[in-house]
């Protein structure tokens, strides 16, 4: 867990949100440090999304209140918010004929002058998100020509460049093939110890979760069933009564009757 | 009407906006389809009386013979008066029958630009610059010529556009729209005003009107023939509207005008011409190609009483229904075509009018 | 691809290679120099021959009230300065601002085939104006007629329509929005059917309207149809940042700081009175708002900063060249013009990029 143990950087209490009227996400108490890393996992339709998107200020709740940083964030525009959260979203589409650095420069939209643009600070911000995602062999190649994998670091790249203490991902790993699913997830884990940035991300894959994560939430039904490091909040018995698995069907894992490393 | 020179293609491929497309070219065929009826197609206003008939007795607009013509103030068909403070010396026709009538009334080298004239009537006219076709007015060329008095064609015959532009440029515009017989007689005495010509505008009038009364009583008495005249084959069969200066002109010339039954609408269906039955189908459209062997030949068209005698006769359109001077001749022509054993005088009495221009 | 050790940022790239320009000032430069060229044939070509030396002459006087010794006729004071001058500046209002519409449709719908008219605009416009032409009354006000007040309104009615039906439990995402522009414009092309059905000999003037001319441009038409567009033009460009948030979607442009309910609503607002002030005296012209951002952008890049001010320039010169070789070649619509200008122009840059062009 983090250094950081008093402050709070994203805190729900009995939040409840959905989509017309219909709750997804139910009473929910949650706070995350300054310095945390969490994977939120969960079933198919557990509320993984509708949460982030409550935590991030898409949609309001129905109940209950967030604060981020202290403030809470319904007294925040969305561009307090962007400048506090960077959101890496899933399979963004990308426009037509732009450059690598001409998307990762959109990372600095909260921060530009609204009339002047990019100023030289941005551009060094640009420039240093590039660097910093390892993307410098691809500055000036169109976007349109890239992998998926290399379109995810994109994106990441921008989440960067936005330069805020929080970053939350929308399954960053989802379409990746396994050298780049491990390159992300070394990324996170760098902006996290290095920067020490608080990194959320979703994931689907649990192993990958378990891996590389200090803590894990488990959703399902729209509540909290699960909450600490991949040891615990992993175990068998979740993997039963959440996942429908019986953990000897699974690879070895912290839901492994004998524990693997982790 | 000469086809527009149109293209939907700024309306391209979007495909939100296919449906504009496909009316745009919808309303193309319809616009063909008048194409190939003629040049100007008066229809009668909406606030027309009616009266399809020229009283035979109609004399033109009485002659302002008292002198001094100018400056004067002319009342145009759309309403709008004209100040001409002196006789004008650079004159734009933009009506065919306008250009006919100001060379028969001997202003004809007074013209200084036409609009097109498919039918390059009168020959003399031939080299008057063309500043007007039927896709647009240059309103740049007639300021050019020095032009001080146009003569635009009104209900749509000139572009609205342009006529206000000129106005907005001091020049002054008369307009003239002759729904009718006695409504072209009119507006030649309104030309002759505007170009100094009133005794010349009434001699031609009286003489245009005597070869009507002339042509009346030739006809009288003989039976009135059902008379279908087609003014368009594409893509559906064109006829006459009611009240249409075609439908006066064939009463006159002592037939009886099968209409479309709307004043507005020239389409002609084919049930409701076979109900009609016409005795004699004049084809106003022959100059685009239709023949009387066609006509037998298309389907449901055997049974028609014109079609069982071969009483289908091409004639000249334009000197039918061209508001001018020759409308006298287009007349004949129409006697010539529903009454072919009428003689009439071989000209009309004091010359033809057409050729009356001193 | 990142290796691990490239994704620990050790290494800076010193000088990188120039990011965020395209040479947009070079481009910019000759954008300005053919603007001026333009505007210069724009006022000495024409059907009526006036000497070059004259053309200036008169425009010094009425502009500045020299007099530089030159003696010319009435008649050629009003084709240059009546005529032509206010014809070529309407132009270019029109293609500016049909280009500068068309880049914000296309960013806000993040769809390549939109143009201005895309949301019903176009019909409702052409309907206002055929309404317009079977209503017997005549109506001018300072010089705009029943046709440009109805077109503009017509413009505007439809594109509020369709906003307000597209809404779909309080937002109008973007499909929603291309789908009800769609019906509603099926919808008025009926209802424009039927207009010109109706109009008889009145046809004309409506057919003349949907292809689109400056056949009756003037100082007044271009008084109250170009700070309309060049003010709403001005207000889109300064909200570049929000058009740039927008390019990779709505809820990304949320989270990087945009607030796309009220910034969509504002966008589509302003472009929508550019397209309608366009259309309003010039008809409906098509291509430019569609072809002349995709040609800057393919040459520029998405960045809404310099999307905006160069297709502006590149909608202006575009159009006002059109607009000379149509009245030069006396009976061409402007909008045949356009297409044909315009259309090899996009295949070859299209061809030359090689990079992809997807949305």
């Amino acid at each position: 867990m983090s250094a950081a143990l008093n402050e709070v950087a994203i805190g729900l209490r009995g939040v409840s949100g959905g989509y017309g009227g219909r709750p997804v996400v139910d009473a929910i108490d949650l706070e995350i440090a300054v310095g945390d890393r969490v994977a939120v996992v969960g079933p198919n339709g557990a509320g993984k999304s509708t949460l982030l998107r409550l935590m991030t200020g898409l949609i309001a709740p129905t109940a209950g209140r967030i604060e981020v940083a202290g403030t809470p964030l319904a007294n925040l525009d969305r561009r307090d918010v962007a400048r506090r959260i960077a959101v890496v979203p899933q399979l963004a589409s990308l426009p037509f004929s732009a450059r690598v650095e001409e998307i990762v420069a959109l990372g600095r939209l909260p921060h530009e002058d609204p009339i002047r643009g990019l100023r030289p600070a941005d551009r060094a911000a640009v420039s240093a998100a590039i660097d910093r995602v390892g993307l410098g062999r691809l500055v000036g190649r169109d976007v349109g020509e890239l992998s998926l994998g290399e379109r995810q670091l994109v994106l990441i790249a921008v989440a960067v460049a936005q330069d805020a203490p929080i970053v939350i991902l929308d399954e960053p790993t989802v379409h990746l093939d396994i050298r780049h699913q491990i390159d992300v997830m070394d990324l996170l884990a760098d902006l996290n110890e290095h920067d020490g940035r608080t990194v959320i991300a979703v994931l689907h894959d649990l192993h990958l979760a378990a891996r590389s994560t200090p803590r894990v939430l488990v959703l399902d039904g729209g509540r909290i069933v699960a909450d600490g490091p991949p040891r615990d909040a992993l175990g068998p018995a979740v993997m039963g009564e959440v996942f429908r698995v019986d953990p000897a069907e699974l690879p070895v894992g912290p839901w492994s009757a004998e524990k693997a490393p982790a | 009407m000469p086809a527009f020179r149109s293209s939907d293609s700024h309306l391209g491929v979007r495909s939100a906006r296919r449906p504009l497309r496909a009316l745009l070219a919808a309303s193309l065929f319809l616009l063909a389809a008048c194409a190939s009826a003629a040049t100007p197609r008066p229809t009668s206003p909406p606030d027309s009386t009616g009266s399809l008939v020229a009283p035979a007795t109609a004399t033109p607009a009485p002659s302002p013979s008292a002198s001094p013509a100018f400056p004067t103030t002319l009342t145009g068909d759309d309403g709008t008066s004209v100040t001409l403070a002196a006789a004008p010396g650079h004159i734009v026709s933009l009506t065919p029958a306008e250009t006919e009538v100001l060379f028969a009334l001997g202003a004809g080298s007074r013209v200084v630009g036409k609009v097109e004239d498919i039918a390059n009537f009168p020959p003399e006219a031939k080299d008057v610059p063309v500043v007007g076709t039927y896709s647009g007015i240059d309103v740049e060329k007639i300021i050019g010529l020095g032009t001080d008095l146009v003569i635009a064609g009104g209900s749509g015959g000139t572009p609205q556009d342009a006529i206000d532009k000129l106005r907005s440029l001091k020049i002054p515009v008369l307009v003239v729209y002759a729904s009718d017989v006695g409504g072209t007689l009119a507006d030649i005495a309104l030309t002759g005003s505007a170009v100094g010509k009133s005794a010349e505008a009434t001699a031609l009038a009286n003489s245009m009107q005597a070869g009507f009364d002339q042509v009346a009583a030739a006809t009288k008495g003989a039976t009135a023939p059902r008379v279908f005249y087609e003014t368009g084959d594409q893509p559906a069969i064109y006829g006459i509207a009611d009240n249409s200066v075609y439908a006066q002109m064939i009463t006159l010339a002592g037939g009886t005008p099968i209409t479309t039954g709307s004043a507005t609408n020239w389409e002609m269906s084919i049930e409701k011409l076979v109900t009609a039955n016409p005795d004699l189908i004049i084809l106003g459209d022959s100059a685009y190609g239709v023949t009387a062997d066609a006509v037998a030949k298309r389907p449901g068209w055997s049974g028609l009483a014109a079609v069982k005698a071969k009483a289908i006769k091409p004639i000249n359109d334009i000197i039918v229904t061209r508001p001018g001077p020759r409308l006298v001749d287009g007349l004949r022509l129409l006697v010539a075509a529903i009454h072919p054993e009428v003689v009439l005088p071989s000209a009309a009495p004091d010359g033809s009018p057409a050729a009356s221009g001193s | 691809m990142a290796t691990r050790q490239d994704a620990v940022p050790l290494r800076t790239l010193g000088v990188m290679r120039h990011p965020l320009s395209r040479r947009p000032v070079a481009l910019a430069g000759a954008g300005v120099v053919a603007l001026i060229l333009a505007l210069l044939a724009g006022v000495g070509i024409g059907s009526v021959a006036v000497a070059p030396g004259d053309t200036i002459a008169i425009v010094a006087h009425r502009l500045f009230g020299l007099d530089l010794g030159a003696h010319w006729s009435a008649a050629a004071e009003t084709i240059v300065w009546d005529l032509r001058l206010p014809r070529v500046l309407e132009a270019m209002a029109v293609g500016l601002g049909l280009a500068v519409a068309g880049a914000t449709f296309q960013g806000l719908l993040r769809n390549p085939l939109a143009d201005p008219y895309v949301l019903g605009t176009a019909s409702g416009a052409a309907l206002g104006a055929a309404i317009a032409v079977l209503i017997p009354i005549r109506i001018v006000f300072l010089e705009f007629g029943l046709l440009q007040g109805f077109a503009f309104l017509g413009a505007l009615g439809s594109i509020a329509a369709v906003y307000r039906l597209a809404r779909v439990g309080g937002t109008s995402p973007m499909t929603s929005l291309l789908l009800t522009g769609y019906a509603l414009g099926s919808l008025l092309a009926a209802g424009l059917a039927m207009a010109m059905y109706l109009s008889g000999t009145a046809l004309r003037q409506i057919f003349s309207y949907l292809l689109g001319s400056f056949d009756s441009a003037s100082w007044g038409r271009l008084a109250g149809a170009a700070p309309i567009i060049l003010v709403a033009s001005l207000l889109i460009a300064l909200r570049s940042r929000s058009l740039n948030g927008l390019l990779l979607g709505e809820e990304t442009a949320a989270h990087l700081g945009i607030e796309v309910r009220r910034e969509r609503a504002i966008l589509l607002a302003l472009a929508s009175l550019v397209t309608a002030a366009a259309v309003a005296v010039s008809g409906l012209i098509g291509f430019i708002g569609l072809v002349v951002p995709h040609v800057v952008r393919l040459v520029v890049g998405p960045n809404a900063r310099l999307v905006l001010p160069l297709s502006a320039l590149g909608g202006a010169v575009l159009l006002s060249v059109a607009d000379l070789v149509a009245r030069s070649l006396g009976e061409v619509p402007v909008g045949v013009v356009t297409a044909v200008i315009g259309a090899p122009f996009f295949l070859l840059i299209l061809r030359r990029t090689q990079r992809g062009y997807e949305l």
